[in-house]
């Protein structure tokens, strides 16, 4: 396999995980999100 | 199908208490960790009040902790000086959790502040479990392998009145232990769980405890601890449902030991992500119950005395005209299934040892 070909699948391999990485963080931000709201929701 | 507990007041369905508190009990004995953080939500989703889910919820891990500090007993795998040590603590903790449930009881708050408790617990040891995990299969695939400081020293291992704990190898200050029992003793009181999550890395990661003998001495703290809890709700509140704990103690002790032998044949780590997750959801479901679904209010059925089969009827009396009896006799029943599971494990695994070797 050439080279340029590895460099691109190694490429879209790391994209992929610094996707998941984003993705879960994400979701972690949102759901802490919706705890802490809700909850100076409430006591207002 | 449903059954109605006369404590309670509600109506619930007896296959769904079994069943649940049976998952709950593989997952406990799977991954080793105590099941009350999933059991009280799970009840709470069931319609059993919140007040009422945490005091039997901590009489049913007062039978599971026995069965399991039993077979620990047994294996010889028990410090008994740091246990009563973590346990002065508890109990202390203990009378001061059992004080702020009467406070937000008085004020008429005790389920909003129940379930924030545990939608709080259940987020933070949802994340840093799914945090940790996540990390751990990333180093996995990548074959990282970090380096840990052999000592790591905190400000709570200068403390004073040093004492020798020769079982562990340890000599430590006697406030290490019991001020990880106060706080243990303060959640349990308020939740209705044993605090094994809180417990387990603070005996290995503070107190330094060998693995071997941390989680026979974290049950048996969490008898100490649920004893006290479930007595003083019995008696201040009367809302242990003797119904409700034969369900929740049978279904839970089933489970435990399916979990345990689960864990001896597949490797749980890479579950982990998945269980907390499960955490994460019934977290969510508990901030969807308290701040959106207020309205909706569990329907307390009242049903007079006469209509109540024999055995609901000797609960409620029982409950009503003797509670310091009624507390002393929920506490023994729950001590002598867990002994009895205990022993029953014992004999099968015996049994099992002696046809291999005839075999």
């Amino acid at each position: 396999m050439l080279l340029s070909n590895v460099k691109i699948i190694n490429k879209i391999k790391e994209l992929k995980v610094v996707i998941i990485k984003t993705g879960i963080f994400m979701s972690l931000a949102a759901y802490w999100g919706v705890i802490l709201v809700g909850t100076f929701i409430t006591f207002n | 199908m449903e059954v109605f507990l006369p404590i309670a007041q509600v109506f619930v369905n007896p296959v769904e208490i079994l069943l649940l508190s049976a998952i709950v009990g593989v997952l406990s004995g799977l991954f080793g960790v105590g099941g009350g953080f999933l059991m009280t939500p799970f009840l709470i989703f069931l319609g059993v009040p919140p007040a009422y889910a945490v005091a039997n919820e901590a009489n049913n891990i007062l039978a599971t902790s026995v069965s399991g500090s039993t077979t620990h007993y047994l294996k010889n795998t028990l410090d008994y000086k740091m246990g009563f040590m973590i346990v002065i603590g508890g109990t202390i903790g203990t009378a001061l959790g059992i004080y702020t449930f009467t406070y937000f009881k008085g004020i008429g708050k005790i389920d909003t502040v129940i379930s924030l408790a545990y939608m709080y617990i259940l987020a933070i040891i949802g994340t840093l479990m799914l945090v940790e995990s996540l990390r751990e299969i990333d180093r996995a695939k990548r074959n990282i392998v970090i380096k840990k400081k052999l000592h790591v020293h905190y400000w709570i291992h200068g403390l004073p009145l040093r004492m020798r704990f020769p079982k562990s190898k340890l000599y430590e200050s006697i406030f290490t232990p019991i001020l990880i029992g106060l706080l243990v003793g303060f959640i349990a009181a308020i939740m209705g769980i044993g605090g094994a999550f809180i417990l387990v890395p603070a005996m290995i990661y503070i107190i330094k405890m060998p693995t071997r003998l941390v989680p026979g001495t974290s049950l048996f703290v969490t008898i100490f601890v649920s004893v006290i809890v479930t007595f003083l709700h019995s008696f201040n509140y009367g809302s242990i449902d003797l119904m409700l704990v034969v369900m929740l103690v049978i279904g839970s002790i089933i489970g435990v030991q399916l979990g345990q032998k689960l864990g001896e044949k597949i490797d749980s780590s890479g579950l982990r992500a998945l269980l907390a997750i499960l955490l994460l959801v019934v977290g969510i479901a508990i901030a969807y119950d308290t701040f959106f679904a207020e309205q909706a209010q569990t329907e307390i059925s009242s049903i007079s005395n006469s209509d109540l089969n024999f055995f609901s009827k000797f609960i409620k009396e029982f409950s009503n005209d003797m509670p310091f009896f009624y507390g002393l006799f929920s506490i023994m029943f729950a001590i002598s299934l867990g002994v009895g599971a205990a022993f029953i494990r014992r004999f099968f695994s015996n049994f099992k040892k002696k046809m291999l070797m005839k075999s």
